[in-house]
């Protein structure tokens, strides 16, 4: 009996390693374009779903069709992609099997594959912030750049692609409409960007330039949507940048954060001054015409230090910045 | 002897407004000032100034302890049809930059980058682009030889640029072909650029925008246009090697090569579409040789892996757009 559960352990085992070792030996891909998800290679087969830029794939099989090369691939499909006419639903993903040309596909072992993505990502990122460019192509970019990441873990450009699905990410959730209906509300009541993203960035490239990015990123859920004249708000922001502009001295963002500092106690003069409270006006000219010098001493490359210079001349003349204009 | 008064008289006269013309200094205001009649906020309002409104300071003095500055300034009397006129008044002096301000450069040009900022925020200040164009071009015009001059002058004839071509852009004439059916945009300020900082990237950067002039509303399917504008293009690479623009138009070159590809096919020119796939891939190698730095060397990569796998990048399947 114990010799039969023995043999029944060990077959479990070579059940386990092989299914496994099938894993493993699938090849991951992605598509460059969009494609059609088949029944069967060829042109006149049924259509299963579309597939869209930077969609996850699992290489099954190869094989040629009206002289085309085909491939059938698993294909994880995300809310939004279309399913024979119909939309996913809800937030989990599904996965379907079918056949599509392999002329768009990108794998692991793709030559430049890495570069060839990125170069995808880096124009339909492009298309995205143009008038009238491509519908959900800021989503193909955020999805391509996740794939460079995810293929080609080892390259150059792993780490930048990364910061930019991420970024995109963060950016897609920050303009939404859900996050900047409750923007006006306290924290706890907040829609919060989810964070999960830029914390990975900062955990798997730490002390890097793209974990500085990603830091400064978080700085945004940190901001009040609306002041309302009242000190609390640019009082905690401008901590908020202080702390970072001193923790990430050479992030490329830290010029922006130290000035995004001294411009928050700049118009705390104005708040304090309005309600009347002269001393507390002085101490923030006084806290913003030091950020602003520091900025300036530290003669930072791009438009940080004229900015800044114009901050520091307002507050010396004692212009007002926040509010009333004159 | 009534003569010799009379020229006299005249020298005085002219010494005079001489002197008082000299002593004038040239400037501009960084926040919105009103102007009135005397140095009183209580007294009569004559109009108001803009951000970066050329100001002539004329006096200035001190009342209950604020500077005031006495001004003649160019107000625009009617902005749609352009028209300005001079008027003089007290202003409150705090906004008034003029050339002997320690550090004026810089405060004006940071001015022009906030307004900058705003133009290109959702909600932003209304008309802050004309802020930010009037605030550079004083700049160069009141520092010329500061270090900030040149991409002064650049960035007030780019927005300039860029207004008018949003403009011209949204009429139907921007969908025809041949861009001589559309207004041009004006280069006068770009030609400026290029003019009095030549060989620099300032001028570099003015003359890939005089490019926009010369491209297609549409290409309607037909390689006249996008053969044109890689020639273009392709030109600029040459005549431009180093500008920060270099990568991008041999990309703009290379793109509208690889749109030929698919244009000659359609009318059943193999030679021709061959030829143009040839021309594409060098100049996609050319980019990944030359310029390295940014992302273009991996979107020449994308668009010659494109080409190996015979993927139309134009028309059915590809971009549809000009660009």
């Amino acid at each position: 009996m114990v010799k039969q559960w023995k043999q029944f352990g060990t077959l479990a085992l070579v059940v386990l390693a092989s299914a496994l070792s099938f894993a493993a030996d699938k090849e991951h891909a992605t598509v460059l374009r969009e494609a059609t998800l088949q029944v069967a290679p060829g042109p006149v087969s049924e259509k299963l779903a579309e597939v869209e830029r930077g969609s996850d794939l699992v290489v099954l099989e190869q094989s040629n069709a009206d002289a085309q090369p085909w491939i059938k691939a698993l294909v994880t499909l995300v809310q939004g992609d279309k399913v024979q006419g119909e939309k996913t639903q809800g937030d989990n993903a599904r996965q379907v099997t079918g056949w599509l040309p392999a002329r768009s596909v990108v794998t692991a072992s793709t030559p430049n594959g890495d570069l060839i993505i990125f170069g995808q990502a880096a124009d339909s990122e492009q298309r995205a912030e143009e008038r009238g460019g491509r519908k959900g192509a800021a989503q193909d970019a955020m999805r391509l750049y996740a794939r460079v990441t995810e293929l080609f873990p080892g390259s150059p450009l792993a780490a930048e692609a990364m910061w930019r699905s991420a970024d995109i990410r963060w950016q897609l959730e920050k303009n939404d409409s859900a996050h900047i209906a409750t923007q006006d509300l306290g924290p706890g009541e907040r829609k919060m960007i989810d964070e999960k993203s830029m914390q990975e960035i900062i955990k798997k490239f730490p002390n890097s330039k793209w974990a500085d990015l990603a830091a400064y990123d978080l700085i945004d859920n940190k901001i009040c949507g609306s002041w309302r004249a009242l000190a609390e708000c640019p009082l905690k922001e401008s901590a908020a940048y202080e702390q970072y502009a001193h923790e990430h001295p050479q992030s490329p963002k830290a010029a922006e954060a130290l000035f995004n500092a001294a411009w928050r106690q700049a118009a705390l003069v104005d708040i304090y001054r309005i309600d009347g409270d002269k001393n507390k006006s002085e101490t923030a000219r006084k806290k913003g015409l030091a950020l602003g010098q520091e900025l300036v001493n530290q003669n930072p490359p791009g438009d940080w230090k004229p900015r800044a210079a114009d901050l520091v001349y307002k507050l010396e003349k004692k212009i007002p910045v926040y509010g009333a204009a004159e | 002897m009534l003569k010799f008064w009379k020229q006299f008289g005249l020298t005085i006269v002219l010494s005079a407004t001489a002197c008082f013309a000299a002593d004038k200094e040239h400037g501009t205001v960084i926040g919105p000032v009103t102007l009135y009649v005397a140095p009183d906020a209580t007294a009569q309002q004559l109009g108001r100034l803009t951000r970066g409104r050329d100001i002539y300071l004329m006096d200035h003095t001190m009342v209950d302890g604020k500077p005031w500055s006495h001004l003649l300034a160019v107000v625009e009397v009617d902005a749609e049809r352009g028209t300005s006129r001079e008027i003089s008044g007290w202003v409150n002096a705090n906004v008034v930059i003029t050339i002997s301000t320690p550090n004026g450069d810089q405060i004006i040009y940071g001015e022009a980058v906030d307004s900058e900022s705003q133009a290109e925020m959702r909600g932003g200040r209304k008309h802050a682009a004309e802020d930010a164009m009037r605030l550079y071009y004083r700049l160069y015009e009141y520092f010329p030889t500061s270090p900030l001059a040149g991409e002064a002058l650049w960035r007030a004839a780019d927005i300039r640029w860029q207004m008018e071509k949003s403009d011209v852009m949204t009429r139907p004439s921007s969908r025809e072909m041949d861009p001589d059916l559309r207004n041009a945009m004006d280069d006068q300020t770009i030609k400026l650029v290029i003019k009095k900082f030549p060989h620099t990237k300032w001028a570099d950067l003015a003359s890939y925008d005089l490019i926009d002039n010369k491209l297609c509303g549409a290409w309607k399917g037909e390689a006249h246009c996008p053969e044109k504008e890689s020639d273009l293009y392709e030109k600029y690479v040459r005549e431009h090697p180093t500008s920060p623009k270099a990568a991008e138009a041999l990309y703009n070159a290379l793109f509208r090569e690889a749109a030929l590809v698919e244009i000659y096919k359609t009318t059943h020119e193999q030679d021709k579409s061959e030829h143009a796939r040839k021309k594409a891939i060098d100049l996609a190698q050319e980019l990944a040789a030359k310029y390295p730095e940014g992302d273009w060397k991996p979107r020449a990569m994308e668009l010659t892996f494109a080409l190996q796998q015979n993927i139309p990048i134009y028309g059915q399947g590809g971009a549809s757009s000009t660009k």
